[in-house]
């Protein structure tokens, strides 16, 4: 409590005072591209995104065949580099993870968790790494010990040991939360390696209460009642458990993310987003590019290519031509 | 010195001046030194007494708990800090919106809304919750558990809010989890936004609107509230 009362008062759920022209939510190739070029085109231009290695561009390790950069980068160099050019062209990116959107309303409504962001254009570009499937007991102690916000909940767990699931940034950054309030962290990575930049790591290896398991797979959440434990598969000793009483869980899979759409736009059988050639959905003003169709080949280039073609479609519409501009400067 | 910086002060005066009503906030407090009986209560009215002289349209009367007991049960006011946001003027009113704890972090911005909610009252509910809120035969109690920390919890604080203002039946405290941890072993509460309704009905997480009304809509079932009560009886 002290430290959140240190944290100052702020009005985040206030009343938007600035309509955006275009809101993207989600910051990979599509949504940085789109925002490059819309933002050049002079279009006030907001991107949401939930960190550089939330995605699948941000979490490759090796990129050697994105034309123009011949030398061999990292995914999330490379977008770093992309979101620098949107920026510099007067795009502002902000980290947070989008909750709900209300894309019948006008302006469109877009919940965040720092506010709510309104725009007269939206582009869903979330990408495709969404859950599949959950963990067993996951749903049944959901409120019970299992939480998806070490921020929201970490003060209940207090000289108590808990897990933490994930790999990226943000499964980072809510384990060094939980180290201010957890007697043990037990840091439940299921690659090799965790994908996120060096600094996170080291900050997260340092930590004396904190206890990183690698290639370690989430395999069940145990308790009735409560959360009494975790039932993990690790590569190098196979299964063990950890008595823990309470599992943050920030783990990825291969689904469309759609979820925040609340059913406001129809998805295909597979849960993809559905677009016409100009990228337009179903809902006026409302645009959809990269790995959330489904329908194309899943390379940051083509991605990109996505983001660019729907930015010139919106710029077409906002600015009332009757024909796409391939060239802004004349 | 102060606890809302500048930028925040203008923020809130200019969020402010969209009252149409006045408001009053009563605020019950004791103990205000440190005392183990309510961490956060000189806190809260110094925060209460920052945000109530931003606006000439908004007044902060001070109760101490032990002393203003009539005052505290005729507001239901049970446990300290607490906030009774409360529309004045000519036609005053009392919605039943309530802050128990201190409304900081993410929950100050459910404080400023909440007292923007009772001086327009419109609440912006589906004419099918409307319809439901209609059909209420008995009172509704909602406390929405949240931590200042928690970005979900101010959605599912004011919806219980917008409910409490569209319905006389419906009463919707915001209850600061960590500081009534009694409240938070009585009603499990490991994680928030937690919803508590009439006791036995629980929700996780900021749910929309319909789904909350589905849950919230259990109390007219006296039989299915029963079976609630049995069960949270049990565990």
């Amino acid at each position: 409590m002290a430290d959140s009362l240190e944290l100052a008062f702020a009005l985040n759920n206030a009343a938007p005072e600035q309509i955006w022209d275009v809101i993207v939510v989600g910051g990979g190739p599509a949504g940085a591209t789109a925002a490059l070029y819309l933002a050049r085109a002079d279009l006030k231009t907001l991107v949401i995104d939930r960190g550089l290695t939330a995605g699948a561009l941000g979490l490759t390790g090796r990129i050697a065949n994105y034309p123009g950069v011949p030398e061999e980068i990292s995914g999330a160099e490379l977008l770093y580099r992309m979101r620098q050019q949107a920026e510099r062209f007067g795009a502002t990116f902000l980290q947070d993870k989008v909750q709900s959107v209300d894309l019948e309303s006008d302006p469109k409504l877009v919940f965040a968790n720092t506010g709510t962001y309104s725009a007269r254009v939206a582009v869903i570009a979330t990408g495709s790494m969404g859950r599949s499937q959950r963990v067993k007991g996951e749903d049944e102690l959901l409120g019970r010990g299992v939480s998806y916000c070490a921020t929201c909940d970490g003060a209940f767990f207090r000289g108590q040991e808990v897990a933490v699931a994930g790999n990226t940034d943000e499964a980072i950054e809510e384990a060094l939360f939980l180290t201010r309030f957890a007697s043990r962290v037990h840091f439940l990575c299921p690659t090799p390696q965790l994908k996120a930049p060096e600094h996170l790591v080291h900050e997260l290896t340092a930590q004396p209460n904190v206890k990183l398991y690698l290639g370690a797979t989430l395999r069940e959440i145990l308790g009735t009642d409560q959360v009494t434990g975790v039932r993990v598969n690790l590569r190098s000793e196979g299964e063990i458990v950890l008595p823990v009483s309470g599992v943050f869980v920030y783990l990825q899979g291969g689904r469309p993310i759609t979820d925040f759409l609340g059913g406001q736009l129809p998805l295909s059988e597979t849960g993809c987003l559905q677009v016409d050639a100009e990228f337009r959905t179903a809902l006026p003003g409302v645009y959809a590019v990269g790995d959330v169709l489904c329908n194309h080949i899943k390379q940051a280039v083509v991605a990109a290519a996505e983001g660019a073609s729907a930015a010139m479609s919106i710029e077409k519409v906002l600015r009332r031509r009757k024909q796409i501009a391939v060239d802004w400067s004349k | 010195m102060s606890l809302l910086d500048d930028r925040t002060r203008q923020e809130v005066q200019k969020a402010l001046t969209a009252m149409t009503e006045p408001v009053k906030l009563v605020l019950f407090t004791q103990g205000e030194f440190g005392s183990l009986e309510c961490e956060y209560c000189r806190e809260t009215r110094q925060l209460a007494e920052e945000v109530a002289a931003l606006s000439d349209k908004l007044t902060l009367e001070v109760r101490y708990f032990s002393k203003d007991i009539e005052a505290a049960q005729a507001l239901g006011v049970d446990k300290i800090p607490a906030i009774a946001v409360l529309r004045d003027g000519k036609a005053p009113h009392d919605f039943g919106v309530r802050l128990f704890g201190i409304p900081s972090g993410y929950e100050f911005g459910t404080f400023v809304q909440s007292i923007l909610l009772v001086s327009h009252a419109k609440h912006d509910l589906s004419p099918h919750t409307l319809e439901q809120l209609a059909q209420l035969k008995q009172p509704v109690h909602i406390q929405v558990f949240v931590t200042p920390t928690c970005p979900y919890c101010p959605r599912a604080v004011l919806l219980a809010f917008r409910l409490a203002v569209a319905s006389p039946l419906v009463r919707a405290d915001m209850v600061e989890a960590i500081e009534f941890p009694h409240l938070s072993s009585r009603y499990q509460v490991h994680g928030v936004p937690r919803t508590v309704i009439n006791e036995v009905i629980h929700i996780e997480g900021a749910v929309p609107e319909g789904l909350l009304m589905e849950e919230l809509m259990q109390v007219n079932d006296e039989a299915q509230m029963q079976r609630l009560r049995e069960l949270h009886r049990s565990t």
